[in-house]
């Protein structure tokens, strides 16, 4: 009888300590996490410089910017500002001591449909849905992910990849080592050049659209259907160019370039009203029908 | 019309830069393969001049400053105060600090390509640069050069924040990837040095190391505030 009550008092002990843990992990997270709102006029320009962390934009239908924030430990704040339609998001380092869990900070923002973007961050996700506007995106290790935005994209990354899927407007992406995927893009200008990743552009060609594709190694993959109509000049100087097009030789009359050794395709399909250059140093080139 | 020689040739371009070519020199030019490349190299680093021009490139000071001082102790380069560089010329104003990057990488650029064509110049290399480089040492150049970037890699790299190794790691490792697209680039030059398509990726390789140190420089400086 005796050990039966020492052990119940032993496990209302426990639990009593546990509760208190628990308490204390979750205030510790309370005071962590931060919600902030902002009324706007227009059409806000959002601006977030967090240097690790995920970072996720969607549209809503309010003219009010909210940002729910989560540090991850008290050695970083979030500083905020709103000048009229100027929002400005950064997070501080206040000790640089912890490791990188502890020094990172996650923001779910919620802005109009109609907003411009500008995001810095080095390492973490970023994902942005369903805002239309110009975006600007400067990250080093960070993934980004855009999904149904409008607007003029552009994309500085050193190692991050793009994933862009149903993007419409325009598109200007650079990088070192990130890979960019285009898909069922509806975009009239697009831009993209990385060093070692790979592209991928799954979409229709616009009438009179222009798209640029480089890089040094990987593969560069469009995907066309048969009812698309461009000009194409794929050049790949020490790699290859692998075509399913049934181009034709060029009816506008533009002279191929003098290419010496590299492996390249010239030529037109249907009426060559899109613009398609390709080219790789070392990379393979594909010109792929679209299932 | 008298023929032309090499050196004049080099000196023309360097005294009249930006101008079309005279008829004597484009008839030189006809008929010299080592000039016909030079001229298009230079051609080529105007355009990548005009477009990095526009982008505002934003170096770190201090780069530009120390690699100038090294070129200045070893009398590699010397100032011409009364003349209006090429530099100025291609971006519509004295060179500025925001530029030096660019003025980097153009050196670099110039270096590099004197160092695959120019070794056995007699006389003063035209460079496309305010500076002009002393002949007879263009290898020399190139590697200081090379030395110069890598260490100021090295000084940006540590002093990158600890709390991040992501960044540092990938910093790291897309600088491993560009020194091998150059190295590879390099190589390619040297096989083809009449292919403008290999130089324009040694440039484009170039380029990005300058982006990658920008960036790099950028990220240690705003972290470690």
């Amino acid at each position: 009888m005796k050990g039966r009550v020492g052990s119940a008092v032993r496990f209302g002990i426990a639990g009593t300590v546990g509760l208190a843990l628990f308490l204390a992990i979750s205030a510790d997270a309370q005071t962590r996490r931060f919600e902030r709102h902002f009324t706007v006029q227009g059409k806000p320009v959002v601006t977030v410089q967090n240097a690790t962390g995920r970072i996720q934009v969607r549209a809503w239908d309010k003219q009010e910017v909210m940002i729910v924030g989560q540090r991850g430990s008290t050695n970083v704040e979030t500083d905020t500002e709103q000048v009229g339609n100027r929002i400005e998001i950064a997070t501080r380092v206040t000790s640089g001591s912890g490791n990188s869990d502890a020094l990172r900070a996650d923001y779910d923002i919620s802005v109009p449909v109609e907003s411009e973007l500008q995001v810095r961050s080095d390492s973490g996700n970023v994902t942005v849905d369903s805002v239309h506007g110009e975006m600007s995106f400067d990250t080093v290790a960070a993934d980004l992910a855009l999904q149904d935005v409008e607007g003029y994209l552009v994309v500085k990354s050193i190692g991050g990849s793009t994933i862009c899927t149903r993007c419409a407007g325009r598109f200007d992406g650079t990088s070192i080592s990130g890979n960019f995927q285009l898909l069922q893009p509806t975009m009239d200008n697009v831009r993209v050049q990385t060093s070692s990743g790979n592209i991928l552009f799954d979409g229709s060609f616009m009438n009179r659209g222009i798209y640029v594709l480089k890089n040094y190694s990987g593969t560069i993959e469009v995907r066309f259907s048969s009812s698309d109509s461009f000009d194409v000049r794929a050049t790949s100087l020490y790699g290859n160019v692998i075509n399913q097009a049934p181009v034709v030789p060029d009816r506008h009359n533009m002279p191929p370039p003098r290419i010496g050794l590299a492996k390249s395709l010239f030529g037109t399909m249907n009426d060559g009203r899109a613009k398609v250059e390709l080219s790789s140093f070392n990379g393979t080139i594909k010109i792929s029908k679209r299932e | 019309m008298s023929p032309i020689q090499c050196a004049q040739f080099e000196r023309m371009l360097e005294e009249q830069p930006g101008d079309p070519l005279s008829a004597a020199a484009a008839e030189h030019m006809k008929g010299c393969v080592d000039c016909r490349v030079l001229w298009s190299d230079i051609e080529a680093i105007h355009t990548a001049g005009m477009e990095w021009g526009s982008e505002e490139v934003e170096p770190p000071e201090y780069l530009w400053t120390s690699l100038r001082q090294q070129l200045e102790s070893e009398g590699l380069i010397r100032e011409r105060p009364a003349q209006r560089g090429w530099l100025a010329t291609w971006f519509g104003a004295a060179p500025r600090w925001t530029l030096a990057g660019a003025s980097v990488s153009l050196l670099l650029i110039a270096a590099m390509l004197a160092g695959y064509r120019m070794s056995d110049f007699r006389t003063s290399a035209a460079l496309p640069v305010h500076l002009s480089i002393s002949a007879g040492r263009p290898k020399l150049v190139a590697a200081d050069l090379g030395k110069t970037l890598d260490g100021d890699f090295k000084r940006v790299f540590d002093s990158l924040p600890e709390g991040n190794p992501a960044l540092a790691s990938s910093l790291r490792e897309n600088l491993g990837i560009v020194d091998n697209l150059i190295a590879v680039c390099e190589e390619s030059v040297r096989q083809q040095p009449d292919d403008p398509m290999a130089r324009d990726y040694l440039y484009g390789a170039y380029e990005q190391k300058a982006v990658l140190l920008a960036a790099a420089t950028d990220r240690s400086a705003l972290e470690g505030q």
